[in-house]
């Protein structure tokens, strides 16, 4: 039996071992206390629904939530034991966070109430075993060193960017506080998950390229692309490539916008990273490029089936909409929030602040989204109370910017929605 | 096939994650099943036992049938595993019939599930004898007498669901999806009219 009162990573234990039950001390987080449990890997319901099918996704099931209802069950040693030393648990988790279906994949409804209640349950029993794996103290008696905490959670790949982008996307929606507490937890124990941060949002930047590029366009930042030979045939646009890349390029797109977004609003704290790679200017000009481009494909091209035309349509709207609220995310955290807060270097933020809305004023449409949820306005006029000394002729050609830009569409906003500030 | 994610190309192209191995061991359900076989014999109840409690719990003349219908179970145990096994896995096959029909009359779906879980693909009439032979087997005594043995013995193998780590969280299933309150409105009409009221720039 562990120690009480001693971190677990500083804890020995006893034990009988061997046929003969010989006892032996050894530290309490040691390979040789997993149980060989052999945890299968998460396969998604079956899309066709015949009865083998669905027999063989709940007989799956059943056994991973066996398993991790078994896990869950564990002393706090134990558990631990098993999440460090048992590779057949983290391929269990890793899978399902890869394969799962997010409530946006395009056939997301389980195909029978008994699929649908299993689903159920590897979803619950996932998520907590992630909490679990996110808190280094669980009670009084049990509890790891944090240092050590963040080594073992780095080191073993038990959590990673891409896995924390997963878990917010999964189940960001209806347990954001939870999933905040795990985030910051993980990020304060381990600050290397910042570097890690670093390197994806450059990944992801490249996504937008990716994204751009496949569609026959180029971002101002984005890497050049060559300019093409004469005898070269032209690059596929998204009028001209085939229906499926259409669809595919959708569904990147949304997954990606909904997925950033679900991370950032969870976890603000990122916003600084976003910011440092100057993704806010990136993101305006995107959207500027690709969603008249994107929505044009999916207004005009011929499609046999209405009903995925309409659909990638929602997505798009709904991609609109999330890199909008990623825009607005990103000036809060990074600029508002200090100004507001009365930050040190206050003047700083309100010219970065200004300096960002003078940029989307080319970017009409962005410009107008992003004034339409979020109106510029608003935020001018906190910032005059927050900071009287504003220099007016800049706000006042700020705002007679956006005016122009909504007199040059002949249109005034459609609505104001509260600002979540 | 999962469509293209924005996690799944940072694991691709970033070294952000673990690189996958594919020379590691994934485990199938063969291979799942016999692990769940082990660890079922190695916890909880044992046939040794229920040779026992029928032994202490009924009269001598009773217990000639008795011994007649375990032996039955194990025989339809057997023929369940295969008979490439020992006499361990068979003996632990039947009492996992036991545990299972001990208050069925019949072979139901769920039960059907439960050994095709445990065992794999069986043959029907063998778990149709086993139901049968444990009816006739546990008869003769209470109810309450047969389940209270079996619960007992099987306590420490189940979960203890009661300290389990997130019983008190509250969990929600809500989800992220699309919202038709955020889509513009799909006019499909001319070629002129733009969606979002005219941004086409």
């Amino acid at each position: 039996m562990a120690c009480a009162m001693i971190p677990l990573d500083e804890q020995q234990v006893t034990e009988a071992t061997g046929p003969l039950g010989k006892e032996r001390t050894l530290p309490a987080l040691h390979p040789d206390r997993k149980e060989e449990r052999c945890f299968v890997p998460y396969k998604p319901p079956p899309e066709d629904s015949s009865p083998a099918q669905v027999e063989e996704y709940l007989e799956h099931g059943k056994f991973i939530t066996e398993d991790l209802d078994w896990l869950l069950a564990l002393r706090h040693d134990k558990f631990w034991c098993q999440v460090v030393f048992d590779e057949s648990l983290q391929k269990c988790l890793d899978s399902y966070l890869r394969h799962s279906p997010r409530g946006l994949d395009p056939s997301s409804l389980p195909s029978s109430p008994a699929v649908a209640d299993m689903q159920r349950c590897i979803h619950r029993a996932v998520f907590m075993t992630f909490l679990r794996m996110a808190t280094h103290k669980e009670s009084k008696e049990s509890f790891i060193t944090p240092t050590v905490f963040g080594e073992i959670i780095y080191n073993n790949f038990l959590f990673d960017i891409p896995k924390i982008l997963d878990l917010c996307v999964l189940f960001g929606k209806g347990n954001s506080q939870l999933l905040h507490k795990m985030i910051e937890n993980i990020f304060t124990q381990q600050p290397c998950y910042y570097g890690d941060l670093d390197e994806a949002v450059l990944s992801v930047l490249q996504v937008l390229d990716t994204i751009l590029a496949k569609c026959g366009l180029q971002c101002e930042g984005a890497t050049a692309i060559e300019p093409l030979k004469l005898s070269e045939p032209s690059r596929p646009t998204a009028m001209t490539m085939s229906q499926q890349d259409l669809v595919d390029l959708v569904l990147y797109l949304c997954d990606t916008c909904t997925t950033i977004q679900a991370f950032l609003d969870i976890f603000p704290a990122a916003c600084s990273t976003f910011h440092c790679h100057s993704f806010l200017n990136r993101l305006a000009s995107f959207y500027e490029v690709a969603v008249p481009d994107i929505e044009k494909a999916v207004r005009k091209r011929n499609f046999d089936d209405k009903s995925l035309q309409e659909d990638l349509w929602r997505r798009v709207c709904h991609a609109r909409r999330r890199m909008v609220e990623m825009a607005h995310l990103l000036l809060q955290h990074t600029c508002l929030q200090p100004i507001l807060e009365g930050s040190e270097n206050i003047q700083t933020f309100v010219e970065e602040l200004l300096q960002h809305f003078t940029t989307f004023l080319p970017e009409k449409r962005f410009l107008l989204d992003y004034d339409e949820q979020f109106p510029i306005a608003d935020d001018i006029s906190l910032l005059q109370q927050a900071f009287p000394l504003l220099d007016e002729t800049r706000t006042s050609y700020l705002l007679q910017g956006v005016e122009d830009a909504w007199d040059s569409i002949g249109r005034r906003r459609t609505q104001y929605r509260p600002q979540q500030t | 096939m999962s469509p293209p994610r924005l996690t799944g190309a940072l694991r691709s192209f970033s070294t952000v994650s673990k690189q996958e191995d594919f020379t590691e061991e994934v485990y199938d359900l063969k291979t799942k099943r016999l692990k769940r076989q082990e660890l079922f014999s190695r916890e909880g109840l044992t046939w040794q036992k229920i040779v026992q409690f029928f032994t202490q719990h009924l009269e001598k003349a009773e217990q000639q049938a008795a011994a007649h219908e375990l032996k039955s179970i194990l025989q339809a145990a057997k023929q369940i595993v295969g008979t490439e096994h020992g006499q361990d896995t068979i003996e632990s096959a039947a009492v996992f019939l036991f545990e299972t029909f001990h208050n069925k009359d019949h072979v139901g779906h769920e039960e059907t599930r439960a050994i095709k879980q445990m065992f794999g693909p069986f043959p029907s009439s063998a778990a149709d004898a086993s139901c049968a032979a444990v009816s006739r087997a546990v008869a003769p005594l209470g109810e309450s007498q047969v389940e209270e043995f079996v619960r007992s013995q099987s306590s420490c193998r189940a979960p203890q669901r009661g300290s389990a780590f997130g019983r008190n969280i509250t969990f929600s299933y809500d989800c992220y999806t699309l919202d038709p309150q955020e889509a513009l409105p799909w006019a499909g009409g001319p070629e002129d009219e733009t969606p979002g009221g005219g941004l086409d720039f």
